[in-house]
């Protein structure tokens, strides 16, 4: 149902709206408001697909199958969408229609699990260096460093370890770097909303 | 007016020293919260030039005093070794609710002043410096409140203005935020930045502070019609460009800026005793 009536003075009016597909629906298609709120979906949608362009693979092209539904699942758990985001869309793959394609090969998991510690190390201001970020659904570890010196970016790396770590307790869990040494395993910490 | 660009990821570092081995800018604007990892000495040295420092992700309006006790501490180490010429900031809203944006949110300028004053002068007070803050490319009409908002924070905070001239055009366009609306802010401000915009991918359009294109020829007329208002002693102008780096593309917004704004009378090293 679109509401012609919904305040859109300023961009706080549509701060609800920038991450809901759902919202974004109410507004008439000819009006500015729309713009601006698909134009800040379309980075959600670009920051997932461009990154994780395998998920396309289940999805089809245009991705809808996996975006819609996941943001609508998002928005009811009130995920913050910081660099867990990608962690958020394979727990929801997990248990969508694209499950079996999902646990039959690794490359989805793979692919969510380097964009999750490269956005950690585009967003993250802390004063850690890296991130080790490890999944029950494999013994698999992804690491995440930041960039260390002017001439390089930031820096992600597949490790499969002889002598595997033990499980996150939970779906996820990460630990993070204070060096740019994988020198430590002080316990998993647990993904947040 | 000295012209600087911004170096934003290591994959362009080749693209800055041959900028500034050809003359092409005077100084370099590291977004500098990217390379808090790096070691300061290392940043002073990395390029032959002064040195502005750009802020993107301190979250001032959002995070607790300890975290930006502790941002800040490592920010003025980069200030320090660099000798910055200016720090600069946004006033930008990164969640709502807790839950991040991805395309950041402009603040109520009616409704949000004292409480963005306040957190302006927290901020300054917690870097020891004072900072220069990005206008927003706005979207919404609340945009047209932008001009008399940062008059008023300039003048009660003591804050500077680093005045994004290609977002006042993205705001004129997409909220008829007028460009003369701007003139004591400009003609207040020191320091500048001028980059590409690009239009939504539907209609009806809006423009976007894409830092993807070359300069728009509204971009370029509004210097060209302000150009007294901008150029003054000490003045800056960064050319930002973070997607479709094509350096003769770059080269030719900057010689068109060198050719609208004439050589700079300082040298690299009255910038740096400036600062």
């Amino acid at each position: 149902m679109i509401l012609l009536s919904l305040p859109s003075r300023t961009d706080r009016d549509l701060y609800p709206a920038l991450m809901s597909p759902e919202m974004c629906a109410k507004y008439p298609a000819d009006h500015k408001a729309f713009v601006r709120i698909d134009t800040s979906l379309r980075v959600y949608w670009h920051t997932l697909f461009d990154i994780c362009p395998e998920l396309l693979e289940l999805s089809g092209p245009d991705g809808m199958s996996i975006f819609r539904p996941f943001m609508a699942w998002a928005g009811e758990k009130k995920l913050a969408f910081d660099w867990f985001y990608y962690l958020w869309v394979y727990a929801w793959l997990r248990q969508s229609p694209f499950k079996e394609q999902v646990f039959a090969d690794k490359k989805y998991l793979r692919s969510v699990m380097g964009a999750s510690v490269a956005r950690w190390a585009i967003l993250d201001r802390g004063r850690n260096c890296g991130i080790v970020i490890g999944c029950a659904d494999t013994t698999d570890i992804v690491i995440g460093w930041k960039c260390r010196n002017v001439r390089f970016g930031r820096e992600v790396e597949l490790i499969e370890p002889e002598e595997p770590l033990p499980p996150p307790p939970e779906l996820f869990g990460y630990f993070t770097l204070p060096s740019f040494e994988l020198d430590i395993f002080p316990g998993w910490q647990g993904v947040t909303r | 007016m000295r012209l600087g660009f911004n170096f934003t990821l290591g994959d362009t570092y080749d693209l800055v020293q041959r900028l500034i081995a050809e003359g092409h800018i005077d100084y370099c604007e590291y977004l500098i919260d990217n390379f808090f990892c790096v070691d300061p000495d290392e940043i002073a040295k990395a390029f032959d030039c002064p040195i502005g420092l750009h802020v993107m992700y301190s979250r001032f309006l959002e995070a607790d005093r300890p975290t930006l006790v502790d941002f800040a501490a490592r920010l003025r180490d980069y200030i320090d070794a660099t000798n910055a010429i200016y720090v600069s900031d946004h006033i930008l809203r990164f969640t709502h609710e807790g839950r991040a944006f991805f395309h950041l949110g402009e603040i109520d300028y009616s409704t949000e002043y004292e409480f963005v004053r306040d957190k302006v002068l927290e901020w300054q007070e917690i870097v020891g410096q004072r900072i220069h803050f990005e206008n927003y490319p706005s979207i919404m009409d609340g945009g047209l409140e932008a001009p008399t908002f940062f008059e008023r924070l300039t003048k009660e905070t003591g804050a500077g203005v680093l005045f994004d001239a290609s977002n006042a055009v993205c705001a004129y366009r997409n909220c008829g935020t007028p460009l003369e609306a701007w003139r004591n802010v400009i003609a207040k401000a020191q320091h500048f930045h001028v980059a590409g915009y690009r239009n939504s991918m539907i209609e009806p359009f809006i423009s976007l502070d894409t830092h993807a294109d070359s300069l728009s020829p509204e971009t370029v007329a509004f210097l060209e019609n302000f150009r007294s208002v901008f150029d003054k002693p000490g003045a800056t102008m960064t050319y930002e460009r973070d997607q479709e780096i094509e350096y003769d593309d770059i080269v030719a917004d900057l010689k068109l800026l060198r050719g609208l704004f004439g050589e700079p009378q300082e040298r690299r090293h009255d910038l740096v005793v400036s600062a």
